[in-house]
Order: structure tokens, then sequence, then C-alpha cells
């Protein structure tokens, strides 16, 4: 990329900062509420282990509504990019209610956040609301789509941590297993627009609706 | 071994045009036919009038275009459907392309019910269907892609499929669903992706009151597979003035028949004659 080989300014340590702040699962965003359906897959048994989690989640990362979404986060991040539109098409391609639900609320608090620390963001869904916050960062579209892969994979891997038996370690070895199918997800994504968007994440997604009809579950989403 | 396909592949570079309009008082006002794509429009006997689309050709392969297109009328309730499973055909050289196109007038109601995509090794095809719909205008989908022919032991290992489907209402995109597969998304198996399933669909409801609808569709939907097992999954959900019911599962027969069970309820009406030959 242009920064390799050239020594970072405080320009651009300091946009790092901002972002990994805005990822961080401290920040209020409440990612740690939402387990995208996997909480349905665990569950009924589908995804029992570390070796499932880590399928679960490379799907949905490559094949799925995070690949989508960081195609929107690129887009968005476009000076003069159209919000309504982008806005509209990613709200159209949810799978389900509880998708539509993580997404706005998730786009909600970011844009709440960050118009109270002065930074004013569109309310729109999460990815496209991050890519308008994104704009003026010295950072390329491929490092921010990386960064907020691995943190949608960091929220999934929490919540399986939380809900399956499975060490907080082991969990880590999933997250730093995926590493290079963030990184390659993220160039992809640099290369797409929203209109070439395809998915085959069919499992995830029927989890996600499955997930509403679970009698008793710990996460909204 | 080499593959051998029970059916004679159709002609190359097959070009068909099929284009229907139906009045307000549920007749048509327009229809168009050119090479292999034909309207056809049965008696109804009381029923709403349907529109039964045919592609003479008998499938899809490289290089062909089917276009099909459905207009209805304001305050007209049409239901569209197709004579038989579309089929696309292993393909030599380029990408079969089908087109539908649907417009929904105001306060009118579409039921567009096609029948099956059954897709066989080596197709390369992309679907896309788009639908405009007035402000008040209700539209029924359902779309099914049956991977391989399960009881003749075909097993896909490559193909390159598309399948985009959006809809539109008063100018803005409100649903938009867009399917992709190819070799690696078949080989994986991974639970999160196909899986076991060879046969997926999707029902929606574009309507204001399609959130009213869920606890009936509901209740008309599978059980589900034990703990763990794989079996027929099928899921509905409502927000917005959509509701959508997916299913996918090993056997096409199973998800047929739960999809008719979904449809007729959806419809509130019995499934097109041409869905049960």
């Amino acid at each position: 990329m242009a920064t390799a080989g050239r020594m970072a300014t405080a320009t651009d340590t300091g946009d790092l900062l901002r972002l990994t702040q805005w990822l961080s699962p401290a920040f209020p965003v409440s990612s740690y509420a939402y387990s995208h359906g996997l909480e349905a897959e665990i569950a009924a048994g589908r995804v029992r282990d570390a070796a499932a989690l880590r399928s679960w989640v490379e799907v949905v990362l490559t094949r799925g509504s995070g690949l989508g979404d960081a195609v929107f986060l690129v887009a968005a991040r476009k000076t003069g990019a159209d919000i309504l539109a982008l806005t509209d098409l990613a709200r159209a391609m949810v799978a389900g209610r509880e998708r539509l639900e993580e997404t706005q609320a998730q786009g909600r608090a970011l844009s709440d956040t960050l118009s109270a620390l002065g930074l004013t963001v569109p309310d729109a869904p999460y990815p496209v609301a991050l890519g308008v916050a994104c704009r003026d960062l010295s950072l390329g579209d491929g490092d921010v789509a990386a960064l907020y892969l691995q943190a949608f994979a960091a929220m999934l891997i929490s919540a399986a941590v939380r809900f399956m038996p499975l060490g907080q370690v082991e969990g880590q070895g999933v997250l730093a297993a995926l590493q290079p199918v963030c990184t390659a997800a993220a160039l992809r994504a640099t290369e797409m627009t929203p209109e070439d968007i395809t998915q085959s994440a069919f499992g995830a997604d029927m989890a996600s609706l499955e997930h509403e009809r679970l009698e008793v579950r710990i996460f909204r989403t | 071994m080499l593959d051998v396909s029970p059916h004679i592949a159709p002609q190359q570079r097959a070009h068909g045009r099929a284009a229907v309009v139906i009045g307000s008082d549920g007749r048509i006002a327009d229809l168009h036919q050119s090479g292999a794509a034909k309207a056809m429009l049965p008696r109804m006997h009381g029923r709403p009038p349907e529109v039964v689309f045919l592609n003479t050709a008998g499938g899809v392969t490289g290089g062909d275009r089917l276009s099909y297109a459905l207009e209805v009328a304001a305050g007209a309730t049409v239901v569209g459907t197709t004579q038989t499973a579309e089929r696309a055909y292993r393909s030599s050289a380029g990408t079969g392309r089908i087109e539908t196109r649907l417009t929904v007038g105001a306060g009118a109601t579409l039921a567009w019910l096609p029948q099956e995509v059954i897709v066989f090794e080596g197709a390369r095809l992309d679907r896309v269907l788009e639908a405009d719909l007035d402000a008040t205008a209700r539209l029924i989908t359902c779309e099914t892609l049956v991977l391989g022919r399960r009881a003749m032991g075909e097993h896909l290992r490559d193909i390159g499929l598309t399948d985009r489907r959006r809809v539109r209402r008063a100018g803005r995109v409100i649903g938009h669903e867009a399917i992709g597969l190819d070799a690696s998304a078949l080989s994986s198996g991974a639970p999160a992706g196909l899986g076991p399933a060879t046969a997926l669909a999707t029902v929606c409801l574009f309507a204001s009151d399609a959130p009213d609808h869920l606890d009936r569709v509901q209740a008309a939907l599978p059980p589900g597979p034990a703990k763990g097992l794989l079996g027929l999954r099928a899921a509905a959900s409502a927000w917005d003035g959509r509701l959508v019911v997916r299913l996918m599962g090993p056997d096409a027969h199973d998800l047929r028949r739960a999809l008719a069970r979904i449809v007729t309820t959806l419809t509130a009406a019995d499934l097109p004659r041409v869905w049960q030959t």
C-alpha cells in the first residue's frame, strides 16, 4: 500500500487511534448485545467448538454480511456518496428484522456518540455511518475495512465465548486465525461497489431469523 | 467419467421475450411474444387472472437471453407463474441471462409465483428480477433454486450463478436479495453457507400490513430439524412493510411441499394449477 516504506506521520497515527477507538468493544454502540444469529446456531448445536465457530465467522466475513458491510463502508467513505441511496440499499439487503435492528441501532449509537464528541455523522446503517465518519482519516480503504471486519469478527467470537463452552484464549486463537481472512475480504471490498455484492451465507442468514423464535436468549439479535 | 446430461441441451443463443400488461379490468391490455418465450392466460373461472410464462427452448444455457415482463394496472389482482421449472444447463461458452420485470400499479396486487430454477453442473447464469411498485401496490414473490437433482445423484461441483432480486416502491429500493454461487460456495459445505442444502427458497410479501400476517405464516412453517440434525430449515420475519420467509434443505421435494403451504397461506388462495403437474 502507499504507506509501506514511509515513516508514519503524526496524522496517520492519530487517525489510527481514532478509528480503533470507534471500533473498540468499549465504544458505546452496544455491540456486545448482538450475536448476528450465532446464538441460534449454538442453541441448535450447529456451532459447538472453536473449529465450527471459525468456519461460521469466516463464511459471514467472506460470503455474507461481513463482506457486504465492508463494501458499504468503502462506498460511504467516498466524497459525494449518495448516503440516502446507500442507506436504502443497506436496509433493503438485510436478511430479516433482527439484522436491520443490529445495523440501525449500532449506526444510531455511533452517530450519537460521535456527535457528542464533535463529529457529525448521519444516523444510518452502521457501516454507512462509519464510512462517513472515516472520510477524513488518512488511512487506506483496505486498512479501514480490515479493522472493521476484525472488530465484527471479535464481536461474534466474544458472543460465542460468553454463550458456548469456549475459553477466552481459544476465542483469541480463532480471531488470530481469521486475520488473513479479514485482510483478504477487506481488499476485495475495496474493488467492489454495493451493486456488485452477492452473498451465499444462507445458513447464517437463516439463523438470524430463527433467533427471533428462541424462547430463552441473552442476545438482542 | 463423462458428464452425461439426460436432456438434450437447447440451441446456443436462444432468445425470447414475453411481456404482458393486464388492465384494471383484469383483461389483457397488451401482449408481446418473440423467440422462445410465450405467455398464456388460461381461463380462471372466477379466480384472479393468471399469466403463465413458458420458455419453449426447454432451458437456458450460455449466451441465451430470456426476458419476462408482467405489468399489472391499477386496482387489478393478478397471479403470474411459469409453466414449468426453468432449467439452467451446462454452458460451453458465455453466461445465460434470465430477466424478469414486474410492475404493479396503485392498489393492485401481484403474486409472482414462478416454479423453481434447476441448476445443472457447469451452468453459467445471471438472473435478475426487478419489481417496481406503486406506493399502494402489493407484491408477493417466491423464488426457488434447486442445485442439482438429488434423485438423479447429481452433486454440483462447479457453477457460476448470480441471482439478484430487487424491489422498489415509489422509486426507492425496499428489498434486495443478491445471491452468488460458485465452485467454492458449493464445495465448502460450511453450515453458515449452504451446509447440506441443495434447495433454497425465499418468499416475500411487500405490503403495508405485512407484519400482520406473520403469526399465520409462522403457524404454516414446517417444524425445524431436531437439534443438531440436518433437514429442512424454515423461518419467517416481518418489519416495515415486508414479510420474508426463507427455506433451505437437502431435499427439494420436502422444500416444495413446505413452500406450497406457506404460499397458499400468504395468498389465501390455491397455487397455480401448473404447479401440480
